[in-house]
C-alpha cells in the first residue's frame, strides 16, 4: 500500500501544494463514483467538491493504519447519500411493473462504453439507482441495504430488480441495434 | 437468476474502476473553502481567546478587589485558574470525528475490503434464482458494510404503503405545486426585501447611548526630588481598586469605525502610613518605630495649617488630627522643626470626571463582536480630600495641596460587544489608562499615576 503519511501531514499543516497533490491522486476514481450516484455531472462535481473539504476538513481524524482511499471513498459516498436523502429524492416516481422484460445478450453490455453505461444509471430512479448501486457495486447485501434504509428486504429486491429492468429497457433502446448489428455481421 | 448476476458482474467490471478527471476548476474551489475554513476556525480561537482575556481580567480585578488586605498580589494563583476552554470548534470537530470515526475501524475495513470482496464474487460461482428468492451470498465482513452508511437512511418510509397511494401523493403534490411555487416566490421576495432592508440598515449611521461602571486598578507611578523624598510619608501600597461609573454617547456613522464621548466618574485612592522605609522610622520614638511613623511636618505659624509629604503630594492638614502625636524642637529645629509619631493611615482621594473624545473600529461585527478603541480624555479634579484612618475610625483631616485642576490621559482597550437583541448591547471592555502630565503641580512631585479598568455596561443604538 502507499505510504501517504508525509502528504497527509503536509496536507493537515495546510501545505496547498500538498491538497492539490492529493486531490489529483484520488480525484478521478472518486469522480467516477460520484458519477454513479448523482442524476447529472455537475450533482456529481458538487458532491465530489463536498466530499473533498470534509476529507481535507478532517484528514488530521485519519488513522493511518487503514486504507486511505476507502476513507475517503467512504466519505465520497456518504457525502451522495446525504444530497439524494437532503433532496427527498426517496420515492419512487415510476411504476416499472407495467414494462415488458427485455432479453438481450451479455455481449450489448460488453460492447457499451462505461461513459454510456454511467448515463444510464444516471438516468434510474434516485431511489433504484440507490438500492442498485449498495448492492451491485458496493457489495452489500439485502439484508444490510434493508437495515440502512430502513425498508423491507422484499421492497430493497423489488427496488433492485425494477433498476435492473429499467438498465435492461434502457440498454435495449439505446443499444439494441448494436446487438442486432453484431448477429448480423457476424 | 444466472443471468442476473452475470449481468450485474458485467455492470460492475465496466464500472467499478471507472474513472474521469474532474473539471480543473472543482480543485480551485475546494482549496478556496478549505482555506476559508481555516481562517474561520483561526477567527473562532480568537475569539475564544479574547473571551478568556477579558473574563481573566475581570477575574483578576475583581479578585485583587476582594483581598485589598493582601498588599500583593499572588500571580502564580491567577496563572492555575481556569485553563484555556477547548474551542467550539474544536468540539465540533471532534464530535464530528468520532461520528465519522466509529462507523470507523469496520467502515474502514468495509471500503477497504471491497475490491477484494469484489474479486471474491466474481470468482464466486454463480447461482440461479428467482429474484423473489435471491439473497447473494453474504459478503466478507458483512456487517462492517453496514456500518459507514448509518443514519444516512433513517428518514426513508417503509414502502409497505402501495404505489397506489405514491401516485396519489404525487397526483396531489402537482395540483400544489403551482400554489407551492408562488408562496416560494413570495417568500423568496420577503427576504430579498429583508436582506437589502438589513443591508441598508448596517450601512446607516447609527448613534449608541449607554450607560457603564467599572472596577479601576489604579497602579502609583511617582518620582520626587531627593529632598522632597527624605522627609515623605512612605506610600502604604502602590496600587489600589476605585469604582468608576457614567454615561457614553457613541457616533457610528459606517460599519467599523465610530466616535465615542461621554461623561465619566473615577475615583482614585493613594494610602500612606507605616512603612518599613527608614526615612520614616528614625530615632525620634526608637521603642516604637516598628509600627509606627515619624514624619517631618511643616508647621505655619500664621495659617496655624500643618503640611507633611506625600507620595502624591504635599498633604495639608486643617489642624492638629486627634489619632496623632506632635512633637517639636525634639533635635534641631533647622532640621526637623515638628514629627508626627502615629499608627494611622492617610488617605488621599482625588475625584475625577472624565471627558473622553476616543475612536473605535469594529474587529468582528457578528452577534459577539469584538472592537478595539484608543483616545484622549480631560479629566477635571472635582474632589480632593484626605483622611485619616486609626483605631478611632476615619476622619477627614485635609486635602492635597497643589493638584492640577484638568489632566489629560490616554486611553486604550479591547472589548466584547453582545447583541442582547437588535438595539442592545451587552459590552465588557478591559481598558488601560495613562495620564501624560503629573497630577500634581508640585515641581519636586510627579505623579502619573496608570489604571486598569474593566468597563462593563449596556448600549443602545437608535
Amino acid at each position: 500500500m502507499e505510504d501517504f503519511k508525509p502528504l497527509i501531514s503536509e496536507c493537515i499543516a495546510g501545505n496547498q501544494k500538498a491538497l492539490a497533490e492529493l486531490y489529483h491522486h484520488f480525484a478521478p476514481k472518486m469522480f467516477g463514483v460520484c458519477l454513479r450516484y448523482a442524476k447529472d455531472t455537475t450533482e456529481a462535481e458538487d458532491n465530489l467538491q463536498d466530499g473533498f473539504i470534509k476529507v481535507f476538513a478532517n484528514l488530521k481524524t485519519f488513522r493511518n493504519d487503514g486504507s486511505l482511499e476507502g476513507w475517503i471513498r467512504r466519505i465520497i459516498i456518504n457525502v451522495s447519500l446525504e444530497k439524494i436523502r437532503k433532496q427527498h429524492l426517496m420515492y419512487p416516481v415510476e411504476d416499472v411493473s407495467i414494462y415488458d422484460s427485455v432479453n438481450f445478450s451479455d455481449d450489448v453490455i460488453a460492447k457499451i462504453s462505461a461513459d454510456d453505461l454511467m448515463k444510464l444509471i444516471q438516468e434510474l430512479p434516485p431511489r433504484y439507482r440507490l438500492v442498485f448501486n449498495l448492492y451491485v457495486m458496493e457489495g452489500m447485501s439485502h439484508q444490510e441495504i434493508a437495515k440502512e434504509m430502513s425498508i423491507t428486504q422484499g421492497t430493497s429486491k423489488s427496488n433492485l430488480a425494477r433498476a435492473r429492468e429499467i438498465l435492461k429497457r434502457k440498454v435495449h433502446e439505446t443499444f439494441g441495434e448494436l446487438k442486432a448489428q453484431n448477429n448480423y455481421t457476424a | 437468476m444466472k443471468n442476473t448476476n452475470n449481468i450485474d458482474e458485467l455492470y460492475r467490471e465496466k464500472l467499478q474502476n471507472f474513472e474521469k478527471d474532474p473539471p480543473s476548476y472543482l480543485l480551485e474551489n475546494i482549496l478556496a473553502s478549505t482555506a476559508v475554513n481555516k481562517k474561520s476556525r483561526k477567527m473562532v480561537s480568537w475569539r475564544i481567546a479574547g473571551v478568556a482575556a477579558a473574563l481573566l481580567l475581570a477575574f483578576v480585578a475583581g479578585w485583587q478587589f476582594n483581598s485589598r488586605e493582601q498588599l500583593e498580589l499572588k500571580p502564580q494563583t491567577v496563572m492555575t485558574q481556569n485553563p484555556a476552554p477547548k474551542t467550539e470548534t474544536e468540539t465540533l470537530i471532534q464530535a464530528e470525528a468520532k461520528i465519522a470515526r466509529n462507523p470507523s475501524e469496520s467502515s474502514n475495513a468495509m471500503v477497504a475490503s471491497l475490491p477484494e470482496m469484489d474479486q471474491a464474487k466474481s470468482s464466486k460461482s454463480i447461482k440461479i434464482n428467482s429474484i423473489s428468492e435471491t439473497e447473494p451470498s453474504p459478503p466478507i465482513n458483512e456487517t462492517s458494510l453496514l456500518k459507514p452508511l448509518d443514519s444516512r437512511f433513517s428518514k426513508i418510509p417503509n414502502e409497505t404503503a402501495s404505489i397506489k397511494k405514491l401516485h396519489e401523493r404525487k397526483t396531489k403534490e402537482v395540483t400544489n405545486d403551482l400554489a407551492e411555487r408562488s408562496i416560494d416566490q413570495q417568500i423568496m421576495e420577503q427576504n430579498k426585501q429583508l436582506t437589502v432592508a438589513q443591508n441598508a440598515d448596517k450601512q446607516k449611521a447609527h448613534w449608541l447611548v449607554g450607560a457603564q461602571v467599572s472596577p479601576g486598578y489604579n497602579i502609583s507611578n511617582s518620582s520626587h526630588s531627593a529632598q522632597y523624598a527624605s522627609n515623605m510619608l512612605a506610600a502604604e501600597s502602590t496600587h489600589s481598586v476605585d469604582l468608576g461609573a457614567g454615561l457614553t454617547v457613541e457616533y457610528k456613522p459606517g460599519k467599523r469605525w465610530s466616535v465615542q464621548s461621554g461623561v465619566y466618574y473615577s475615583g482614585m485612592a493613594q494610602n500612606s502610613g507605616v512603612s518599613g522605609s527608614q526615612n520614616s522610622k528614625n530615632s525620634f520614638a526608637p521603642g516604637l518605630a516598628a509600627d509606627f511613623m515619624n514624619t517631618s511636618v511643616n508647621v505655619d505659624a500664621s495659617t496655624n495649617k500643618l503640611s507633611m509629604n506625600s507620595t502624591a503630594g504635599v498633604i495639608e492638614l486643617k489642624g492638629i488630627p486627634s489619632q496623632i502625636i506632635l512633637g517639636s524642637k525634639l533635635e534641631s529645629n533647622s532640621v526637623t522643626p515638628a514629627v508626627f509619631t502615629s499608627d494611622v493611615q492617610f488617605t488621599q482621594n482625588f475625584e475625577y470626571i472624565e471627558i473622553p473624545l476616543c475612536l473605535r473600529y469594529t474587529l468582528i461585527d457578528s452577534r459577539i463582536g469584538v472592537e478595539m478603541m484608543g483616545g484622549f480624555s480631560s479629566n477635571l479634579l472635582v474632589g480632593n480630600e484626605t483622611y485619616l484612618q486609626g483605631a478611632s475610625g476615619k476622619s477627614l483631616v485635609g486635602s492635597t495641596k497643589d493638584m492640577e485642576p484638568i489632566n489629560y490621559s490616554g486611553t486604550m482597550g479591547v472589548g466584547l460587544k453582545y447583541s442582547l437583541s437588535k438595539r442592545l448591547f451587552l459590552n465588557v471592555e478591559p481598558r488601560v489608562k495613562y495620564y501624560l502630565n503629573s497630577l500634581n503641580s508640585n515641581s519636586s512631585v510627579s505623579y502619573k499615576p496608570y489604571s486598569i479598568g474593566v468597563f462593563t455596561g449596556l448600549s443602545y443604538q437608535f
